[in-house]
């Protein structure tokens, strides 16, 4: 009988600069090495039966990310978690993890919230007018922002997908909190939300030097917030 | 600790080529320990990591207490860049600790055009370039690997090289700097590298003078060092069987050009191809035993959780039981999503048959190497195959359902002809007619990719005078011409690179100045396509005054001094003279490893022996 487990995991500062694809290659390997009794797909060019609720941008490390495995018999998820733990590589924790069952909604298509923390250097001048930018950001009605790919542009409303950006006095500068929609027709990334920032606000911040990680994701309704694990 | 803002790796392209935190990566306090190395590939970070002789050497350096090995690869350019802007010096991966404070820096030798990033990595780690102008304060800077075979071009820039398998060499050698750190350094650098020329395989170019004929050709390299042999020979690992065997890889995040568990199946290759420098290189034969590769592949998967073992080796299907071991592979491994493959197959049913089994070729297409297009210029090679042997090889791969085959050739191979470069052209036709008669209607693709032929010191070609670029580009143009078909896709290597690769390859001292003057005019990354430009070496030549010409194109005689007469890869000059002959006179040379010895030193002069188990089983 096969079991599918739901994981909450980190991507911490060891493999921040990580892409996705190598983030998911790492985990799988680690699977692997742990020797738990992973499902794998049929067909000519087998693969583990791993999803992930979203992925994450090179340079964004993240506090609460979401795998759904298959393994092929049921096993108890405390010797589990152990097993994987003692091979995960430097940066990858599970911090959760829980049995669903196979009718369970696929993680990517519950997931509409993502939250994230923005750490930037600032100047100690900087501080007021960096202040002020992101107010400017959280009272105007509206913020286009044109979004490349390379199928086209295409204008996009910021505010459709932040409606407000928080901002908090650090040792060396500031941190910016903001929660970000994913709708089926899209979402905008944090680093986007900081470029429109600071195009288009003056925020007085080097984008590059800016440190970007999720802090969580979420199934959200107008009133609630709840992470995939507790689905 | 040296610590990269995250300005700069966000601006740089697969930032985790800088960031380190592998798994298995060994990190010791390397500023505690008596002899501390940082290994060096001088090229991107996705070549280095795949490659096996820098993971036996990190290794057997980490077993030891008294030693540590860390990992340092080329930067890429825009990294380079921002090191640059920012002042970061070069540093390893494991401690983020610069080069320059290490007691060794050893770089790898795989190729001629790595040599600019060598100079590049020294000079972005603040060590002096040339050991002339090292202090005690500064590493000792050495290299290995098959270029250090011919270590002359080199010779101003590293402090000493070590010829041949490091396996036990290594071990030697940080010994050696262990021991000479507790005794207080003695004699400095240079007591170190007399000490270091009394070690078997080590080749301290210092210790050496040149001297130049009227018309250029050398005259004599010659010892002036009471430490330093006449001829420095080889090392030689005689029992791979209990040589020590990298089971606990450093696992990249980044995806590597092998990206899986690498099983050498044994070493070395007695086929005898008169332009294979690694044949001559690794001679003899030694296999591992099918209970020891199983044994290995077991801890590998243990270890790494890669989900494919890649048997390699110079010849994988000359392996003499392989059948046997690819059949136990895939018994224990199928049931944990663990797949075999094998990289470079023969042409011959057999292979087909195996790479049936083992199905992950099938991805990839089939490759064939015939190297040369007529039977009379495959005999000159002694590529032992013949147009028999490729027809029934296709023909079996299209019969198990392969539509696609890759072939593999080189132009300009001594006594070529234009019925050679035609020959190329017919096999490839020859290939889609297969195809046709075995299937009934077309739908083979073929695809043909053609390199030139570089003449390489130790092989029976050395003395071969290489084809001319201009020669060189009308036989691709030519070949071209012959290509009508849409089925076949034809390719081929840009000719200034491999006459580039000819000089450094048989260059001598003369060659370290044209290196610098290429280096300073901005060379680096010669080996990528993007990144070569003939003119700066053109202008490099230029500046020194030095004809490329007179190593790449002249035809040396038999008699000649050649630059590398004292380094020694056991194989009798005389033997390569003798194939040489043979070679011209389109005579064959069979096998040595089935009792037929041809008498080439290698077994005779380093006391080793051919290990090959299908003869004793
Ligand atoms: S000495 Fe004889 S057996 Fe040994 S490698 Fe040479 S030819 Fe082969």
């Amino acid at each position: 009988m096969s079991a599918k487990y739901r994981l909450e995991i980190t991507k911490g500062e060891e493999v921040r600069y990580v892409s996705h694809l190598d983030y998911m290659r790492s985990i799988e390997r680690a699977v692997r090495r742990s020797k738990l009794p992973a499902a794998y797909s049929e067909g000519f060019n087998p693969h583990m039966k791993i999803a992930f609720a979203s992925a994450l941008s090179v340079g964004v490390a993240s506090e609460a990310e979401y795998m759904d495995i298959e393994l092929t018999h049921e096993l108890d998820p405390a010797a589990m978690g152990e097993a994987l733990a003692r091979h995960l590589p430097p940066g990858i924790a599970v911090r959760r993890l829980r049995p669903v069952s196979a009718r369970h909604a696929a993680l990517m298509a519950v997931v509409n919230l993502a939250a994230y923390r923005i750490s930037l250097p600032l100047p100690a001048a900087a501080a007021g007018p960096a202040r002020e930018a992101v107010s400017r950001f959280n009272a105007a009605a509206a913020v286009p922002y044109i979004k490349e790919n390379p199928k086209g542009k295409r204008e996009i409303d910021v505010k459709t997908y932040v409606s407000e950006v928080s901002a908090t006095a650090t040792a060396d500068g500031m941190e910016l909190a903001l929660a970000v929609r994913i709708t089926p027709t899209g979402s905008i990334k944090p680093a986007e939300v900081l470029k429109v920032l600071v195009d288009n606000f003056a925020l007085p911040a080097d984008p590059d030097a800016a440190l970007v990680t999720r802090t969580g994701l979420f199934v959200a309704d107008g009133t609630s917030r709840i992470s995939p694990l507790d689905i | 600790m040296i610590k990269i803002p995250p300005a700069v790796l966000s601006r740089v392209a697969k930032p985790a080529r800088y960031t380190g935190h592998e798994q298995n990566c060994v990190v010791k306090d390397s500023s505690r320990v008596d002899a501390a190395f940082a290994l060096a590939f001088p090229d991107v970070y996705e070549v280095g990591m795949s490659h096996l002789g820098l993971k036996i050497l990190y290794h057997i350096i980490n077993r030891r207490s008294d030693a540590a090995a860390e990992r340092v690869y080329a930067p890429w350019p825009d990294m380079e860049a921002e090191m640059r802007a920012a002042g970061i010096p070069l540093h390893t991966m494991e401690s983020f600790r610069p080069v320059a404070e290490f007691d060794v820096v050893g770089f790898t030798l795989q190729y001629e055009l790595s040599y600019t990033n060598i100079l590049n990595m020294l000079d972005l780690a603040g060590i002096p370039l040339k050991s002339a102008d090292r202090g005690e304060q500064h590493p000792l800077v050495i290299a290995g690997g098959p270029c250090a075979f011919n270590a002359e071009p080199l010779a101003d820039f590293i402090d000493f090289f070590v010829l041949g398998e490091s396996e036990e060499a290594v071990d030697d050698v940080a010994a050696a700097v262990a021991d000479w750190k507790r005794a207080g350094k003695p004699g400095g650098r240079r007591g170190f590298l007399a000490r270091a020329a009394a070690i078997p395989g080590v080749y301290v170019p210092a210790f050496y003078d040149a001297a130049y004929n009227a018309d250029g050709t050398l005259a004599a390299v010659t010892a002036n060092h009471p430490a330093a042999a006449p001829v420095v020979t080889k090392r030689i690992v005689a029992d791979l069987e209990h040589a020590p065997y990298p089971t606990k890889p450093v696992l990249p995040y980044l995806e590597i050009v092998h990206d899986r568990i690498m099983l050498e199946l044994f070493r070395g290759c007695t086929r005898g191809c008169r332009f294979c420098q690694a044949g001559v290189l690794y001679r003899p034969v030694r296999e591992r035993k099918p209970e020891t590769l199983l044994r290995l592949a077991q801890e590998l998967v243990d270890s790494t959780g890669y989900s494919e073992i890649s048997l390699t080796s110079l010849s994988s299907a000359d392996y003499s039981c392989l059948k046997d071991t690819v059949g136990l592979l895939i018994d224990r491994f199928k049931d944990q999503g663990v797949s075999v493959s094998l990289p470079s197959l023969r042409i011959d049913s057999f292979s087909i048959e195996l790479a049936q089994e083992v199905q992950k070729v099938r991805k990839s297409g089939l490759t064939f190497a015939p190297e040369a297009g007529t039977q009379r210029l495959r005999d000159v090679i002694n590529k032992g195959v013949t147009e028999k042997d490729l027809e029934e090889a296709v023909g079996a791969a299209f019969r198990a359902g392969w539509s696609g085959v890759k072939l593999y050739f080189m132009i300009g191979l001594p006594t070529e002809t234009d019925d050679d470069i035609r020959g190329i052209a017919a096999l490839a036709y020859r290939v889609l007619d297969i195809y046709r008669e075995v299937k009934g209607k077309r739908g083979a693709r073929v695809s043909v990719s053609v390199s030139s032929f570089v003449p390489k010191p130790h092989t029976p070609f050395q003395w071969y005078g290489q084809d001319a670029v201009a020669e060189l580009e009308r036989k691709q143009q030519l070949l071209k011409s012959l290509f009508k078909d849409r089925s076949i896709s034809f390719s081929w290597h840009d000719a200034h690179v491999s006459f580039l690769e000819a000089v450094f390859a048989r260059g001598d001292r003369r060659l370290g100045e044209v290196l610098l003057a290429a280096w300073r005019r901005g060379a680096k990354f010669d080996g990528w396509s993007e990144y070569f430009k003939f003119t700066v070496w053109q202008d490099a030549f230029n500046e020194t005054g030095v004809d490329p010409h007179f190593y790449a194109g002249r035809e040396r005689t038999a008699d000649e001094v050649l630059p590398w007469d004292h380094l020694s890869a056991g194989v009798d000059k005389s033997f390569l003279e003798r194939e040489y002959r043979q070679a011209l006179a389109a005579d064959p040379t069979p096998d040595c490893r089935r009792g037929d010895c041809r008498v080439c030193g290698v077994c005779q002069g380093l006391g080793v022996d051919i290990i090959d188990w299908g003869t004793s089983s």
